[in-house]
């Protein structure tokens, strides 16, 4: 690895971990305020920040009610329960915001990079190498999402075990055997698009979502997949444990399930990563089914729209419009998501499980055979 | 030493420790955890090597799926057990014998070997991509693989016989 390679590394980790943590300081903020639009109410607008000297009071729409939650949740007393096992207390939350960011990691951001061209005055350094928008842009992309999501289980239910509470218990109980069930649901829908696609690399997926199908509509994975797309959605939002699959930490039942023993900045990284969460899974799906970075009709050099009309960009201008898409798009399903988790209700545990095993699973299953024969006859 | 090797090295270190903690270690979810550290850095080794494919199947497999089930399982161990305080069973000098024994012929077998095989940190090598690799271990490999399917029932059926004696001596 040489210093431009370093460099650009370097540069694509601090903007992914950026964009993480801000959307899940913006989410905290989003949630509230959109529930409070959908259900008719002012909301969110209690925190404010005065000038100094002044009677000027800013209030923003409620922006600082996540900076107000974030100094809460440090300056608050770090209450330790008397816990079986010091270690595994101490790890619970590691192991569940650690997979969550480092799922990002094969995520593709955004199309080629020449920084040569971007940055005349360094062309020389870089040598007119270019780089896929993306931190590790490894073969085995998909398969990497779902290494790094099982390990997710394990510190729900290392939290929940070693919180030496009942109720911590039964949530990590719950937990275990939800994401188990619904990562199974989970892989079998992506597997229709890695036949669609022909690969499991993800930066390769997208590029083929940019061309179009019939002439105008874009090539993206849900025009092909559009039932593995909703099926893919619900594993999501059920393995980010929200409602209405929140039962690991229904708080009607278990007060806050398998992090119930955890107080301040711990139990803030259980809600930290759950809403950084909401954005990787809205990141995946905008990577397998929306066209990733692709706005419609554009490539590398410009767009080229259906009636062979052709407006080409500079290399910076795709680039920014690149990262705002992707950034656009990932946004779109976050609120989306949020939308499905203030609208339904929780479902019963035993109609979780049922929803999981005797009704997505035969769906996705079925929806990978159609796939698998469709193909084979447009081969045979 | 390029980053590549001290990272070989870092790993190789870590998965030795997390092996030997998982030996030692008395309770069951500490010999998990350990065997779960272990597992990860043998799976960071792969990778420096490399081969994202093994690595990428180790975690997937070994963490993803089989420790999963065994703390979820450990979950519901009662943790006062008595039989958490003993640190080894009776079988640790055959067991430290054999181990000593598997450990001499391995490095013997490093050491007449020579060279290392693959270098770290040389990138992924074209046959361990993920298509060359599927389709090399379906054409070549299925046999074996579905033999190792016949060892795991094996296994479960040993298993199975060892809770029953087990049961019975308890009257």
């Amino acid at each position: 690895m040489t210093a431009p390679d370093f460099a650009i590394s370097l540069v694509y980790i601090a903007y992914a971990l950026a964009v993480l943590l801000t959307f899940g300081a913006i989410l905290t903020w989003v949630e509230r305020k959109q529930a409070a639009i959908m259900s008719d109410r002012i909301g969110a607008n209690r925190a404010y920040v005065r000038i100094p000297f002044t009677q000027v009071k800013l209030i923003w729409l409620g922006l600082f009610h996540g900076m107000a939650d974030g100094l809460k949740l440090l300056l608050k007393e770090d209450f330790k329960p008397l816990a079986y096992d010091k270690l595994a207390y101490a790890l619970g939350p590691w192991l569940a915001i650690v997979p969550v960011l480092l799922v990002f990691a094969v995520v593709p951001f955004g199309g080629t990079l020449d920084p040569g061209r971007l940055f005349p005055s360094l062309a020389e350094w870089f040598g007119g190498r270019t780089y896929p928008m993306q931190i590790a842009p490894i073969d085995a992309g998909i398969l990497i999402v779902f290494a790094f999501s099982g390990i997710t289980i394990i510190g729900a239910m290392l939290a929940g075990w070693s919180s030496a509470n009942k109720f911590s218990l039964l949530g990590a109980l719950r937990a275990g055997s939800q994401l188990i069930s619904y990562e199974l649901v989970m892989g079998l829908t992506v597997l229709g698009i890695v036949l669609i696609f022909g690969t499991v690399n993800l930066g390769t997926i997208v590029e083929r979502q940019s061309g179009t199908v019939l002439g105008f509509l874009p090539a993206w994975g849900i025009v092909y997949q559009p039932f593995a797309a909703v099926l893919f959605l619900i594993a999501g939002i059920a393995e980010n444990k929200r409602i209405p699959f929140d039962l690991p930490e229904a708080e009607s039942e278990l007060i806050s399930g398998y992090f119930t023993e955890y107080s301040a900045m711990k139990q803030g990284v259980f809600m930290l990563s759950e809403f950084i969460e909401i954005a990787v899974i809205g990141a995946l799906f905008v990577t397998l089914f929306f066209g990733g970075y692709n706005l419609p009709w554009m490539n590398d050099t410009g767009f080229v729209f259906p009636g062979g009309h052709a407006v080409p960009l500079s290399h910076g201008w795709v680039v920014v419009l690149q990262l705002l898409t992707f950034l656009g798009k990932v946004f779109l399903l976050c609120s989306f998501q949020i939308l499905v988790r203030w609208t339904l209700p929780r479902f019963r545990w035993d109609q979780l499980l049922r929803f999981a095993w005797k009704f997505l699973l035969p769906l996705a299953i079925a929806n990978l055979v159609v796939t698998a024969v469709a193909l084979w006859a447009q081969q045979a | 030493m390029t980053i590549d090797q001290l990272l070989v090295y870092f790993f190789g270190a870590c998965a030795l420790l997390g092996g030997v903690l998982m030996l030692v270690a008395r309770h069951p979810m500490r010999v998990a955890l350990a065997l779960i550290s272990c597992m990860l850095s043998l799976a960071g080794i792969y990778a420096m090597l490399g081969v994202h494919v093994v690595a990428v199947f180790q975690v997937l497999i070994y963490v993803g799926a089989v420790m999963v089930f065994m703390v979820y399982v450990i979950m519901l161990l009662d943790v006062r057990d008595p039989s958490f305080v003993r640190r080894y069973s009776r079988m640790l000098l055959p067991g430290v014998v054999l181990g000593a024994l598997l450990a001499g012929a391995l490095g013997i077998s490093a050491i007449r070997l020579g060279a290392p095989v693959i270098q770290p940190g040389a990138g992924a090598a074209p046959s361990y991509l993920v298509q060359p690799f599927s389709v090399e271990f379906l054409r070549e490999y299925w046999l074996h693989f579905e033999l190792t399917s016949v060892l795991l029932v094996a296994a479960v059926v040993a298993a199975i016989a060892i809770i029953r004696s087990g049961r019975r001596s308890d009257g």
